[in-house]
């Protein structure tokens, strides 16, 4: 898959997410399948227990289903999920 | 005015394939979770400018937004009056849909040679 900078508008309940850097030290470690989605947070699977994390403060890995793993930093995926789909990203390479 | 260009119409249409997928897979476990990725499916399809296609459109109350199994959480129904229409009853919320059914072209081609085949009546 060609990783663009219209990444941020893709659909990402459904994929593996597991966050790589956090400012809270409570969310390191987490990973599981991404469930459901709002404006600020993302509610994650792990363990059976589903957890809400707070866009802002986290570093996302996503799987996705053909095996690309992306990072992409949660303060480009805040907004609604059909206001996300608008959203455009400068390209800086 | 924002413009939408052909590939994020592409985006759109592939996130909305996938929230029908997902909301398939958890309806069993979860009928709540499916009807919020129902919703968010139809806000992206509003947001997008685009029709939803016709099968999923089937398989959803406009109501409530939940995704329709027959004989577990909708009732069926063809009625004969008026013209020939199924009715379908979503059995949480109540609400009903009506769609017309349509004479399908090869039942008419048969009946066509029904009648080619009968012995004339002048033998």
């Amino acid at each position: 898959m060609k990783i663009t900078p219209d990444i941020i508008c893709h659909e990402f309940i459904g994929t593996e997410g597991k966050i790589a850097q956090s400012t809270h030290a409570g969310y390191l470690g987490i990973s599981g399948k991404i469930v459901d989605e709002t404006k600020n947070t993302f509610m994650i699977q792990h363990e059976g227990e589903m957890k809400r994390i707070v866009k802002d403060a986290a570093v996302f890995h996503f799987t996705f289903s053909d095996g690309a793993v992306v990072e992409i930093s949660g303060k480009l995926l805040v907004g609604k999920p059909e206001d996300r789909l608008k959203k455009t990203v400068k390209r800086l390479w | 005015m924002f413009k939408m260009n052909s590939t994020a119409k592409q985006i759109a249409r592939q996130r909305i394939q996938v929230l029908f997928q997902q909301a398939a897979r958890v309806n069993k476990a979860n009928p709540t979770l499916a009807q919020r990725y129902v919703t968010t499916a139809r806000k992206i399809a509003m947001s997008a400018r685009m029709r939803l296609p016709t099968s999923y459109k089937r398989e959803i109350c406009k109501n409530c937004n939940a995704l329709l199994v027959p004989g577990w959480n909708c009732r069926v129904r063809v009625k004969p009056r008026r013209e020939t229409h199924v009715v379908v009853t979503c059995l949480s919320c109540g609400g009903q849909t009506r769609f017309p059914v349509k004479a399908k072209k090869e039942k008419m081609k048969l009946d066509q040679n029904n009648y080619k085949n009968e012995t004339p009546r002048s033998a």
